[in-house]
């Protein structure tokens, strides 16, 4: 199958666009149904949050992969500092469903609206200045290695933080004191010519750090076996102490409208996934039924009751 | 004979013996392996069980007080050195974060940080080695800033500000330039401060006039009391903010006030104090609460000691105030 102008040039490929696993080794250790039903909840969360109509609020269609594997990769004592586009990450970490629907609405934790946050889950707060949440987590990162090996921090982020002093300054504190900081930055690709905020620089983010020394590698976000790889790598790395480390995560995002019209199904992560399953006698129609029902059943709950939380808490 | 010991140098053994008695405490900053600019880590990084907690990290100034931040959030206590407290305007968005952080986390994750800078004039530096940006770090909501007036406090100031004990606001323990550089006989240093960091504290009693003074102007204002003739009070007022009310609202019976302060009149640390003379000590004023300050700058070059108000500016306002 011919490249798209969405898909990124340059990576390793694990699961191509027709869903076949070209290197099963890649996939070893992986539950790929679970992780399935972790990108569908993902996708459904996603949908949900659409219709709350929360401040300042960013679909993330299309970026799953870098969010669930993270959190899936991330041990009990490691820390994750997610974007507001990331709160997917903290169901998977086990917090609970209404908690969860609680903070999204800004009704616990005296948090924002759209954000989540919970030390004892090991998820860093989202600050509300631009890129703040990369040094926070060098921060922690630095405590983890004065602590000795066996931790590490990682912290999400969208390609456009890339021009910010945060961005270039965590990645000086990162490589000069060599902490145990994984940053995951999700890209995107630009066909149609990218605007000024995209941050695009040269080729790629992954690109750029080599040049600061930093270890990194680029993978198509649409292929969960390829980000999962290079993630479970990275987070391994900075927890035997071997040093920081970048993972660009290059994601086409799903955007219900025009924009997205002419995007190919095979750069859905879900999508692609899926074909996966499908050739392997894994998915069936009735399978993706029931867990949409049931994701969408436990959603509805939380969000209910903790919008009857804030209503009742409201003069 | 008598020992003369410099502030910076006293107050750099007490960095070191505060690394000794927390394990969580660490150094960060610019040049802090070499001692920093001040030599404020020197006897640390003479104490080779101390130096794995000296931490170098490269010139990041947006970001230095937000790394500081998440290792306080991980259980950590960082004493950040740096070299001008204008360096926190560098960091202010870091800075805001730092005073919002325990408000956000619900509580659960305190970020114990304390931040040492040298603030003003007294280096000959001029422009930002010389400004005054004092009112500026204290108008940021969560922080604790307190400013030294007496340099025989410098070390007990120091060790109050990183205890932490009581579940204290991140802090700002500003060092005025025009104090450090001193010397004083070893027993002229106090061991204890003897009440909390931050309050008011009469350091001269007096009834005809109160003089408030911030800082460095301390001395100065004892200068201008003697000169003008005039039985004043002089009040030190340590704490930006919070500002301690109670003990400022106490000093000012006398009805006649001035504030004194470094760096400029407009928007300065004065305004607030003044502000809050004017609204709950209203019964008791029988003049105009005057300030006297620096002036408002922009500084330039060796412009120095334009951000100082003189002790002759000082003793002006007193008499206007007491004769009134």
């Amino acid at each position: 199958m011919e490249p798209s102008p969405w898909d990124p040039e340059g990576v390793e490929q694990s699961l191509d666009a027709e869903g076949l696993l070209l290197d099963p080794r890649a996939a070893q250790g992986l539950d790929l149904r679970a992780l399935y039903k972790r990108m569908v909840a993902a996708r459904l969360l996603d949908l949900r949050l659409a219709r709350l109509g929360l401040p300042m609020w960013v679909p993330s269609a299309g970026e799953e992969a870098a969010t669930v594997l993270s959190a899936t990769l991330a041990g009990p004592e490691d820390w994750l500092y997610p974007s507001v586009r990331d709160l997917a990450l903290a169901p998977i970490r086990g917090m609970d469903l209404d908690e969860f629907a609680q903070q999204v609405l800004g009704a616990a934790y005296n948090g924002r609206p759209g954000a989540v946050a919970a030390a004892d889950l090991g998820i860093g707060h989202a600050p509300e200045a631009l890129g703040l949440h990369l040094p926070l987590a060098a921060g922690q990162a630095h405590a983890q290695k004065l602590a000795g090996p066996g931790r590490m921090t990682a912290a999400l982020f969208g390609e456009g933080l890339t021009t910010t002093a945060m961005f270039h300054e965590t990645v000086a504190l990162a490589v000069a004191c060599d902490l145990p900081l994984v940053l995951v930055c999700k890209s995107q690709l630009w066909p149609e010519g990218a605007p000024a905020e995209a941050g695009l620089l040269g080729d790629s983010v992954a690109e750029r750090v080599k040049a600061c020394g930093l270890w990194s590698r680029r993978v198509d976000g649409a292929d969960v076996v390829g980000v999962y790889a290079a993630i479970d790598q990275a987070f391994r790395r900075a927890r035997d102490g071997r040093g920081p480390g970048l993972v660009e995560v290059v994601a086409t995002r799903l955007q219900a409208g025009e924009k997205s019209a002419d995007v190919p199904a095979h750069r859905d992560p879900l999508e692609r996934l899926r074909r996966h399953l499908d050739r392997e006698k894994q998915w069936t129609p009735t399978f993706q039924d029931v867990i949409e029902a049931e994701v969408r059943g436990q959603l509805d709950r939380a969000f209910t009751h903790a919008q009857r939380h804030v209503a009742e808490e409201t003069p | 004979m008598n020992v003369r010991e410099r502030v910076v140098d006293v107050l750099a053994e007490v960095v070191a013996e505060l690394l000794r008695d927390d394990l969580r405490r660490v150094l960060l900053g610019e040049d802090v392996r070499d001692g920093g600019m001040l030599g404020l880590s020197r006897a640390a990084m003479r104490d080779p069980a101390l130096g794995l907690r000296v931490l170098a990290t490269p010139l990041t100034p947006a970001t230095n007080l937000a790394h500081a931040t998440g290792l306080a959030l991980a259980g950590r206590r960082p004493i950040v050195l740096l070299n001008s407290a204008t360096a926190l305007l560098e960091g202010y968005a870091a800075l805001r974060e730092l005073g919002r952080v325990g408000a956000t986390a619900n509580g659960e994750r305190a970020a114990p940080v304390l931040i040492v800078a040298p603030t003003g004039p007294g280096f000959g530096l001029g422009g930002d080695g010389a400004d005054s940006p004092d009112a500026a770090i204290a108008a940021v909501p969560g922080l604790r800033v307190v400013v030294l007036g007496d340099a025989s406090e410098a070390p007990a100031s120091l060790r109050a500000a990183a205890s932490f004990d009581g579940g204290e606001a991140p802090t700002v323990l500003l060092l005025p330039r025009a104090l450090i550089l001193r010397e004083l006989e070893a027993h002229e240093y106090k061991a204890q401060l003897g009440r909390p960091l931050g309050s008011a504290r009469v350091v001269r009693p007096g009834a005809a006039a109160t003089v408030f003074a911030v800082g460095a102007t301390l001395d100065a204002a004892f200068a201008a009391v003697e000169a003008s003739g005039v039985d004043a009070a002089i009040v030190e007022v340590s704490g930006l903010a919070p500002i301690d009310e109670t003990g400022v609202l106490a000093a000012a019976t006398s009805g006649k006030l001035v504030v004194t302060h470094a760096g400029g009149r407009s928007h300065g640390a004065g305004a607030e104090l003044v502000a809050l003379l004017a609204d709950r000590a209203i019964l008791h004023l029988d003049a105009p609460v005057l300030r006297v300050t620096g002036d408002d700058g922009p500084f330039t070059g060796r412009d120095e000691f334009a951000g100082l108000p003189s002790v002759a500016a000082i003793a002006a306002a007193i008499t206007r105030v007491a004769t009134y």
